[in-house]
């Protein structure tokens, strides 16, 4: 019980402008949240894989959509979440056999991350227009 | 000690290394589809077929997109476990996230079938 009155007496702090996020902080979340936006896009690449495979006009049909400036200017938003998952999963796998887990190293890679993640999807972007 | 951390004792272990294990199988897919894709150059219906129909590349994509849903399934069960706290709600999200994503695996199953 009063464990209870303890935890509910806690002062809390949930104005989220009062709080400066540290860079791995950011690269965390954003692994989390890109994380979400793939898991969202699931559906969308099963379906592109099916109408690709199915038929030659509905593999035209789908090459001419991707032609498409709205949908390159999409293909290249989302692949964002895609490399910033990727390079940040990566630097989860390193730290879990022990590299780069010092404080300073950490925020290395998580700069690391964050702009190999902005390069990449420049070069896509570059490369599909 | 990594086996007796496998164990029943620490399932939440295993479910670490289950996550690690399909990231990294997604990679190295990845770098075979970048491969493949740099030898073969599909610019076609055919070509594309070609590449994506060959028995050992239908089984390497049937992993993936397995390795993908269960990477998908501890990400997402973790996102709702942090931040959904009615727990009935909860198991609802749960539960149509995992019916979700059967029913993608099935879908998979039935194009790769089809090839």
């Amino acid at each position: 019980m009063a464990k209870k009155t303890l935890i509910r007496n806690r002062p809390k702090n949930l104005n989220l402008f009062t709080i400066r996020l540290p860079i791995n902080a950011v690269v965390s979340i954003l692994h989390r949240m890109s994380g979400m936006v793939l898991f969202l896009l699931i559906p969308a690449l099963i379906w592109a894989l099916q109408t690709s495979l199915s038929s030659e006009s509905s593999f035209d049909r789908l090459g001419a959509m991707f032609r498409h400036w709205t949908l390159k200017l999409l293909l290249i938003g989302f692949s964002w979440p895609f490399f910033h998952h990727l390079y940040a999963g990566l630097r989860h796998l390193g730290q879990d056999v022990h590299w780069m887990t010092t404080l300073n190293k950490a925020r290395f890679s998580s700069r690391i991350v964050l702009v190999l993640g902005a390069c990449s999807m420049l070069g896509f972007a570059y490369y599909i227009w | 000690m990594l086996i007796e951390l496998l164990t029943k004792k620490y399932p939440g272990m295993r479910l670490w290394l289950t996550q690690r294990i399909s990231a990294v199988m997604m990679v190295i897919y990845l770098m075979l589809m970048l491969i493949m894709l740099a030898i073969k150059q599909p610019h076609d219906y055919a070509s594309w077929l070609d590449l994506m129909s060959p028995w050992w590349w239908r089984m390497l994509s049937l992993v993936f997109f397995a390795s993908l849903f269960t990477h998908a399934w501890l990400g997402v069960r973790d996102v709702f476990k942090d931040y959904v706290f009615n727990l009935r709600l909860r198991a609802v999200l749960q539960v149509t996230v995992d019916i979700l994503l059967i029913a993608y695996l099935c879908w998979v199953c039935i194009i790769l079938w089809k090839l």
